[in-house]
Parts: C-alpha cells; sequence; structure tokens
C-alpha cells in the first residue's frame, strides 16, 4: 500500500471516530479517572514503603501518569476482523487491490490518532498539572523509538487474535485471555520491577512487558541507556517474529475462510 | 491451458465447506466440542467453463447450487479446494490484490460503500485504492453520475440511502477503476420494477459500448432473457447447461404448451398421441406438444377436426419455467443425459 493510500485509510478511520462524541467526552473523564486512582494508589503505597523498585515517590506517580496515557493512545479496536468475518463483509475487503494487512494497520492508526489527540493528550496536560510529571527530554529519541515498536507489537497481537476468526466462530475466550495479559504483564498498571525476581526472567520471555513497561520505563529514565538499547533489540525482535506469525495465520487462514451470509 | 483469448477460464473448480454439526441446546453444544459430527458439502463440484471478452453471462442456479462460491473464487476472496481458475491470465485467490485492479464487483446483499461517510468520500477513497489519475477520475465519475444518476445522492450518508440508490452507488463504485470484468452477484435482488430497469439498461449499455465481461448471478430470470447472450446453469455444485440463452429456448420447443377450450367437455383424447393432457377443468384443456414427426399446425387441425374448438393459444414456455422445470428434474437436458 502506498503511503497516501495509507494516510487515506487512516483518516476515514479517524473521521468515523469524530462521529461518537458522546462517547468521547465519557472516555476522557474514565481515562482521566484511572490516572487519578492508580496515582494515589502509588502515592499511599509509597508513603508507607518509602522508595521500593527503583522508583521513587515522585518518579512512580510519572510512571503511572504516562503508562496510562500511552494506555489510552494506543486504543485500538480489535474487534474489526472478528465481526466482519461474523457478518462476512470481510468480502468486500478482500476484492480491494489492497494489503489485508496493511489496510487494517492504517485503520487502527486513524483509531489510535484519535484517541491521542482528543483523549491522551489532554489528559496528560492536566495530570501533569495535577500530580507533576518530569520526562528527562534526552530519553525521548529512544522512547519515541520505543513507543513504535510497542504500537506494532500490540497492534498484531490484536491483528493475530482477529484473525482467530477465520478458524473459530466465537473468538471471545482468546480475547478475554488477551486482556488479561496485557492488564498483568504489560506493565500498564504494575511495572514488571515489582513482580517477584522468580517471575521475572519468565516474563522477560513474553512479549507483554513490552507494550507498556518497555517504552514507559525509557521514556521516564527508568532505565539506563545501555538497558534501554538493549529493551529496544527485544521488542524489534518480538516485532519480526509477531510478523511472521500474522503472515503465517493469514496465509493459513485464507483456506480456512467461510464468507457467512452467502 | 491458458487461452490468451479467454477472459475467465475455470478448470474443474471444486470448493468444500466443512459443516460441523453441533447437538440440541447446551448439553449437545457441549458434546460437540469433543466430537463434532463433521460433514463435507461440496459447494462447487467440478465448475469449468471459459468466457470470452465482451461476454455478458447469466450464472443462474437455485440458493446453495454454488453460485456465490464460485464468483467468490473468481474474485480472489476464497481458495478452491481444486482446479484452477484465471481471470484476465492471473489465478485470482494467488495474486488477490492484481485480480482486484482488473475486476469490478458487486454483492447485492453487501455494500462497499463507507457506511458512515457520504456518498462521494466512497468513491475519492477509490482513487487512492486504485491509484487513479486525477484526469481519469473525473471523466469516469462524470459518465457514472450522469448514467447512474447520482448527482443528487452524492453528499448523502451511505446508511441513508434507499436500497435502489444504494445499489446505483455500489455499481459506479465497482466501475470506478473501469475494470474489463464485472461481477455482479444478486445486483437487482430486492429491487422494485423501474430500479430493476434502470440499471438493466446500464448494464447493457456499459456491455455493450464498453465492452466489459460482465458475469451475473441472479434469481431474476427477466435479468437473464434482457441481458444474457449466454446462460450457465448451475446444480449442486455442477454445470448442467452452457450455451446461448436463446438456444435453450429453441431446444425446447418441443414442450409448447396449448390451451384449449372446447365447445363441450371432452373425456379423452383419442387418435392424437402426440399431445399429453397435463390440466383439465370444466371444457378447458391444457395440453403439452412435444415436437415429433408431425409440426403443430398440422396436429392443431386434426384436433379441431376430432373436437369443436371454441378457443385456442400456443404458448412457448419462457426462459423461467424452462429452468424451473430443470431445476425440479421434470426435464433434462438432452446433452447433459448422460452425466445423470
Amino acid at each position: 500500500m502506498n503511503p497516501a493510500t495509507f494516510a487515506k485509510f487512516a483518516s476515514v478511520s479517524f473521521q468515523k471516530q469524530i462521529t461518537y462524541r458522546f462517547d468521547y467526552f465519557v472516555a476522557v473523564l474514565n481515562g482521566f479517572l484511572f490516572v487519578f486512582i492508580f496515582t494515589s494508589v502509588w502515592k499511599s503505597v509509597f508513603a508507607k514503603t518509602g522508595p521500593s523498585g527503583g522508583f521513587t515517590p515522585e518518579s512512580i506517580v510519572t510512571y503511572a501518569v504516562l503508562a496510562m496515557v500511552i494506555r489510552i493512545s494506543f486504543s485500538m479496536d480489535d474487534t474489526t476482523i472478528y465481526n466482519k468475518v461474523r457478518d462476512g463483509s470481510v468480502a468486500m475487503d478482500l476484492i480491494r487491490p489492497v494489503s489485508f494487512y496493511a489496510m487494517n494497520l492504517a485503520e487502527c492508526f486513524g483509531y489510535s490518532a484519535f484517541h491521542l489527540i482528543a483523549r491522551g493528550i489532554p489528559i496528560f496536560i492536566v495530570s501533569a498539572l495535577l500530580f507533576g510529571v518530569q520526562i528527562p527530554a534526552e530519553q525521548l529519541p529512544l522512547a519515541a523509538v520505543s513507543l513504535v515498536m510497542a504500537y506494532l507489537i500490540l497492534f498484531m497481537l490484536n491483528f493475530a487474535t482477529g484473525l482467530l476468526s477465520f478458524w473459530v466462530i466465537e473468538i471471545f475466550p482468546f480475547m478475554l485471555l488477551k486482556y488479561g495479559l496485557l492488564n498483568f504483564l504489560s506493565g500498564g498498571i504494575v511495572p514488571m520491577d515489582f513482580f517477584p525476581a522468580v517471575v521475572r526472567p519468565y516474563l522477560a520471555l513474553l512479549p507483554f512487558q513490552h507494550i507498556f513497561y518497555t517504552p514507559t520505563a525509557i521514556l521516564t529514565g527508568h532505565v539506563a541507556n545501555r538497558a534501554a538499547m538493549v529493551m529496544i533489540a527485544e521488542q524489534a525482535a518480538w516485532a519480526a517474529v509477531l510478523a511472521g506469525i500474522c503472515a503465517l495465520m493469514w496465509r493459513a487462514g485464507r483456506n480456512k475462510l467461510v464468507i457467512q451470509g452467502g | 491451458m491458458s487461452n490468451i483469448e479467454t477472459v475467465i477460464q475455470a478448470q474443474n473448480l471444486r470448493k468444500e465447506f466443512i459443516l460441523s454439526e453441533s447437538g440440541k441446546g447446551v448439553w449437545g453444544a457441549a458434546k460437540a466440542l469433543f466430537s463434532a459430527k463433521k460433514t463435507i458439502v461440496n459447494a462447487v463440484d467440478g465448475v469449468s467453463f471459459s468466457i470470452m471478452p465482451g461476454e455478458f453471462v447469466g450464472y443462474v442456479g437455485e440458493n446453495g447450487a454454488g453460485k456465490s462460491t464460485t464468483i467468490k473464487i473468481l474474485t480472489g476472496i476464497l481458495l478452491p479446494t481444486s482446479g484452477e481458475a484465471r481471470v484476465n491470465g492471473i489465478i485470482p485467490y494467488e495474486n488477490r490484490k492484481q485480480n482486484g485492479m482488473n475486476i469490478g464487483v458487486v454483492f447485492g446483499q453487501r455494500t462497499q460503500l463507507w457506511w458512515d461517510l457520504p456518498v462521494r468520500e466512497t468513491y475519492e477513497m477509490l482513487r487512492y485504492i486504485y491509484r487513479i489519475p486525477a484526469g481519469t477520475y473525473s471523466d469516469m465519475m462524470k459518465k457514472l453520475t450522469a448514467a447512474l444518476d447520482l448527482e443528487p445522492l452524492m453528499n448523502m450518508p451511505v446508511r441513508k440511502l434507499s436500497l435502489g440508490q444504494r445499489m446505483r452507488c455500489d455499481i459506479a463504485a465497482s466501475l470506478v477503476h473501469r475494470p474489463r470484468v464485472l461481477f455482479l452477484d444478486e445486483p437487482t435482488i430486492g429491487l422494485d420494477v423501474l430500479a430493476k430497469e434502470n440499471i438493466r439498461s446500464f448494464l447493457r449499455e456499459l456491455n455493450r459500448a464498453e465492452g466489459t465481461t460482465i458475469i451475473l448471478t441472479t434469481h431474476d430470470m427477466n435479468d437473464i432473457e434482457q441481458l444474457c447472450q449466454r446462460l450457465i446453469i448451475l446444480d449442486k455444485g455442477r454445470v448442467i447447461y452452457d450455451g446461448e440463452t436463446g438456444k435453450l429456448k429453441s431446444r425446447f420447443v418441443h414442450d409448447k404448451m396449448i390451451e384449449v377450450e372446447f365447445h363441450e367437455k371432452v373425456e379423452s383424447l383419442a387418435g392424437l398421441p402426440e399431445l399429453e393432457v397435463v390440466g383439465e377443468s370444466g371444457n378447458k384443456m391444457r395440453l403439452k406438444f412435444q415436437n415429433g414427426g408431425s409440426g403443430i399446425t398440422d396436429v392443431i387441425g386434426r384436433l379441431a377436426k376430432l373436437y369443436p374448438i371454441k378457443d385456442i393459444s400456443v404458448r412457448e414456455p419462457s426462459v423461467e419455467s424452462i429452468i424451473r422445470s430443470i431445476y425440479e428434474k421434470t426435464v433434462l437436458l438432452p446433452e447433459y443425459r448422460e452425466k445423470e
């Protein structure tokens, strides 16, 4: 897909989000509420324990705010493929001379861009003013690379889960599993530093911590440059592995696809 | 195998679907998790045909005969279980995107328009997707807008269109990139007579003026009679007739229907073996005439001599009734008889 077509798909998807305005106000409040809850919890915990897991009371608040803002900005509609297979409209995507993967990525991109602009940034600004957030400027270049990687990893995880609809009619159980893993093992709520030392090496073998923990830790300066580079390399490796999995699933799934409703 | 001249070629296409039955209720569903009864259904079961550029082909069959599945293989949506298809020399399911550049597709029951956007935006979107140069695009849009009367619809959101309006917009959407081949899967479904007529005359003109090859599946035999020079009939995944639409009729001339009203009730027809009584009410009789040694006028002459006739009419069966009798297996097409 050429960049112009990609941008067009993304902008249509972005426009579509604008049409649901009420939804948006609720979602902003909701997002802000989460930031408030998490920062309050960390503050009261740290008031008792003092610095812990390499975090100071200030840096854990920064982590909590940024992790939440990144989560919000990485909003994706992970039911698109499922819905299209379920009602058969996936057929209309397949008649077009565009890559299904690229089209989904572009649409996802437009979707997330809306949530970044409409929710992520406002929530970030308000939270930064209220709770205090420190981002070391020298971390920004590495953090940007890490954020792109994290986004692609999350997208491909969703894409692969969505492709399961080519095999099974109901993918809800897989979705639940995915949500569970994402909530607990991605660092979106609890940074990996607070997991027991026994399990951490195993968690490091999974892609989940590279979605929210890695970019947030790099952005806040929680990990030093050397470690950050290693983490980004791990992200790149995971992105490559997932790209391979998606490609294989797509090829195998084409054979399994049934167009519902004739 | 690929002939340069053919635009579409299907060679022994087969597509099987595996249906797993789930039992009744919760218990049945739970049991199905472990031992699902699997049935293999051959939706398309050895279909072969080739279509030349500029042909307008009707592709018909009962529900579940495999029409849509064939179309989905030719448009690259589905992969065949075996056999091969080529469209413009390309294997559609292997080079889906390349094939997509050369074909237009309308599925009457679905839309390729962007549901949340105004109609105009869909065409704008398609311009990017098919990478159409600005000049070519605006020329084509002008033509389509005029021919399908789209101007009043351009700024309407797609979800507010009526079925007939939506279909016009969908047909235009399938043609923006000037495809050489157009697949229409039930494009007139649910439309009123006038809307159907408009779409038919547009398609006729497209086929005539642009030479676009058109494959049409429909349940409306008027579509076929008015548009398609060639007819392919499908039954249970197999081709049971492939030939000129007109010839289908002439082949059935031996099945003319005669409706006679006699002056008085006739109990049975003696001395006229060519005529078969298929219906009777009062003084009226419906007779089936099978072309044999004697012509129809001769038979009617003899009939009139034997029994005084008040009124008589001779009808040729419509394409619809022929096809219905083919579906119902009350007639077998001669050239396919040996297969049965």
